[in-house]
């Protein structure tokens, strides 16, 4: 586009594929169907049409996350047509990161959320798997969900993690700190 | 065959023979003396002397020093002060740092506002791959984390800021956890860790390449699940004050409208990021779009101090071929995982996990001097050999730890599990910024700072994965003490006056603003 001589500050954002803003349809005359992208990593050819998309909106449902250890129907009272997937294939399809969108959904329709959560560690958050969806489902809102979800009710204590704030809390360095803290330099890095 | 398939296959060949291979670390005399040669920051030349403002007498470089004397988006605009908006906390910016800010305020139970000039989360927080500095590891101390940092900060660094941020590093990777951030586990449900350049134990979590992003995603959803209020495409212009050193508020634009937006606000947090899309000494830069160092003019202006201001990180692996991807970042976790850097003789020439600024000199010192690959484009570049990452650690490693990183070359018809790929340094990270203190607070009342905007915490040269750790520790720092100032201040008067001030000084020192600020946007467009 600046190429073109046109500024931009929609559909804009890291140019480095990893925020999902800069959505997109590419078409070549020859095709019937066009192609959903990501502007930044598209790269231009001859011929080419290109339809700016808007971007996913910074709207969703509140889904906070829950007291007890979750289920798929955890997932389903905040995104119920989750359930209503027709197997169609269009968002796997669509989607810029390689991700199998449509099995995540099946994985979440039988309540498998890690597997769901794993499935979309690359998601991008562009919502062009939402945009092409028939039966409106948000996959990638329902696979941020189920990441939340498994990453909050992770089946292992981080164990390594809860010593060292316990440490710190009862002043187990205290006296290494003291000796670092000291106005010189040379204290500070001698280990 | 040409230079520089011809440079490739000595580093193809080469490989089996470069599996063992020790190379001699720098030592602290070697270091020091290859970056006052080679780094850009002690390239002369592209520095002069603030003549104006609260570090009037001091040094940066040409962009920032345009910046900070520029002229005000508002100079010529009768500006009407009457407040659209009133609320207890202002938070500018939406990335990392400003979203965990607004959360910690709101927790704190005020009334938050948050304004972002690109969309809620597109920023550099959602490219920053390698993952978060904690010490978890039963090995490790907090201790040892803080004397890394400052010995790779050239011991610059704000002893008291480092401090907190390595002793509360293990409660907020706690805090993000519990909030649902994935980060990568052992079997037995520890934290995996890995090393990092300038680090003397493994100490970065992660999720696989993509740390940032997943930190991102999960904080702008909490920032959406709790309905704070949020203004995307509304930039900050100018801060607004009483005229007596407090921070009062803020004059915002609506990018659609072009309309003014007057917030009148008990405390202000800017954590607006840095200054990579100034392309300072020219260098291309693996930041976001809005990288433009608004905050850092805004606060100038103002009257709040900045620290460190002409120290950068210019990240030792930019990608320079293809050229669509110039600047973008190859992260360092696969310099710390084995990969080799590579001249053009296919010969190692610097052992790789030393400090980033030590790296990036050694780079520029091979291309400077001759060693150096150039590409089609015109860029001269090293190698950095990541096939040799899964012959150390088995055939799929680098598939498996950075999907990301292999997705974006494969693109380009790279396959990095075959063929080496061509780098040079690119502009990366500001150390330094508005000074704060423990609590985020600039040294205008009421301003708090968050983030890359800030400066202190990573001394002359910032360690992987301690920005992370930066956004969050400091976000949350500022958004509750920011939040507890406003508890007890009374709404101020909105006014100009320090930037009637700040032009008056400026019209004293004979100086013609050469361009507005905040910058706000790169100019990138065409115009022929």
């Amino acid at each position: 586009m600046w190429h073109l001589g046109r500024s931009m500050t929609r559909g804009v954002g890291c140019l480095g594929g990893a925020c999902g803003t800069c959505t997109i349809t590419t078409r070549f005359p020859d095709q019937m169907i066009p192609k959903t992208a990501l502007a930044c990593q598209t790269m231009v050819s001859e011929g080419m049409n290109i339809t700016f998309l808007s971007s996913d909106p910074s709207k969703k449902t509140i889904s906070p996350l829950p007291t007890e250890s979750p289920s798929r129907e955890t997932l389903f009272q905040y995104y119920p047509e989750t359930r209503r997937c027709v197997s169609c294939q269009a968002c796997s399809t669509a989607c810029p990161q390689g991700i199998d969108v449509m099995v995540a959904v099946r994985e979440a329709i039988v309540g498998d959320l890690s597997a769901v959560a794993e499935r979309f560690t690359s998601c991008v958050m562009c919502g062009l798997c939402a945009a092409v969806c028939e039966t409106k489902i948000r996959p990638h809102r329902m696979g941020l969900y189920a990441r939340r979800l498994t990453g909050a009710f992770y089946p292992k204590e981080a164990s390594d993690l809860v010593n060292r704030i316990e440490e710190i809390h009862s002043g187990r360095f205290d006296p290494e700190w003291a000796r670092v803290m000291q106005p010189d330099d040379e204290t500070a890095v001698k280990t | 065959m040409s230079d520089i398939e011809s440079s490739k296959s000595l580093v193809n060949d080469a490989r089996p023979l470069r599996v063992d291979q020790e190379m001699a670390r720098l030592s602290q005399d070697e270091k020091s003396l290859l970056v006052h040669r080679f780094h850009p920051d002690y390239k002369k030349e592209a520095y002069g002397t603030l003549q104006v403002g609260p570090n009037k007498g001091q040094t940066s470089v040409h962009e920032v020093i345009r910046l900070l004397e520029g002229k005000s988006q508002l100079a010529t605009k009768t500006v009407s002060l009457t407040p659209t908006h009133e609320v207890d906390v202002l938070i500018v910016g939406g990335g990392g740092a400003g979203s965990t800010a607004a959360l910690a305020a709101k927790a704190a139970g005020s009334k938050v506002l948050m304004a972002t000039k690109l969309r809620l989360g597109d920023s550099n927080t959602v490219m920053a791959e390698g993952g978060m500095q904690v010490a978890v590891s039963p090995e490790d101390s907090p201790v040892r984390h803080f004397v890394d940092s400052f010995k790779g900060g050239q011991m610059a660094n704000d002893r008291t800021l480092l401090k907190t941020l390595v002793e509360e590093g293990p409660s907020v990777a706690k805090w993000l956890i519990d909030n649902g951030v994935l980060f990568d586990r052992e079997e037995d449900g520890n934290l995996s860790i890995r090393s990092g350049g300038g680090s003397s134990l493994p100490r970065l979590l992660r999720c696989k390449d993509y740390t940032g992003l997943e930190l991102m995603r999960v904080l702008k959803d909490c920032v959406l699940n709790e309905e704070i209020e949020v203004l995307e495409f509304s930039p900050v212009l100018e801060l607004l004050t009483d005229g007596e050193g407090t921070c009062t508020g803020a004059v915002l634009k609506n990018l659609d409208t072009d309309q003014l937006i007057i917030v009148q606000a008990k405390t202000v947090i800017l954590s607006t990021g840095g200054i990579g899309r100034l392309h300072i000494q020219g260098f291309p830069t693996s930041n976001h779009y809005g990288a433009t160092g608004d905050a850092l003019s805004m606060a100038y202006r103002a009257g709040a101090e900045l620290t460190l201001q002409d120290t950068f990180q210019y990240h030792p692996t930019g990608s320079v071929y293809p050229e669509a991807m110039a600047g973008l970042l190859v992260t360092e976790a696969i310099r710390s995982v084995g990969a080799h850097l590579l001249n053009v003789k296919g010969e190692r020439f610097v052992f790789e996990l030393e400090t980033r600024d030590a790296v990036a000199s050694a780079i520029i010192r091979e291309c400077q001097e001759g060693r150096g690959v150039e590409t089609p484009a015109g860029r001269k570049g090293v190698w950095l050999d990541m096939p040799l990452v899964d012959v150390l650690h088995g055939e799929g490693t680098l598939r498996e730890r950075f999907p990301n990183m292999h997705r974006q070359f494969s693109k380009y018809q790279i396959d990095i599990e075959k063929e080496p790929v061509l780098i040079y340094p690119t502009l990366h990270y500001q150390n330094g910024g508005i000074k704060i203190d423990v609590d985020g607070e600039s040294t205008l009342k009421n301003l708090y700072v968050a983030g890359e905007a800030s400066g202190g915490i990573h001394g002359r040269n910032r360690l992987m994965g301690n920005s992370l750790l930066d956004i969050i520790v400091y976000g949350k720092r500022a958004g509750k003490a920011a939040s507890k100032r406003a508890t007890t201040s009374l709404s101020k008067s909105l006014s100009l006056k320090h930037l009637e001030s700040f032009q008056a000084e400026q019209k004293a020192a004979g100086i013609v603003p050469e361009v507005l600020s905040p910058m706000l946007f790169p100019d990138y467009v065409n115009k022929d």
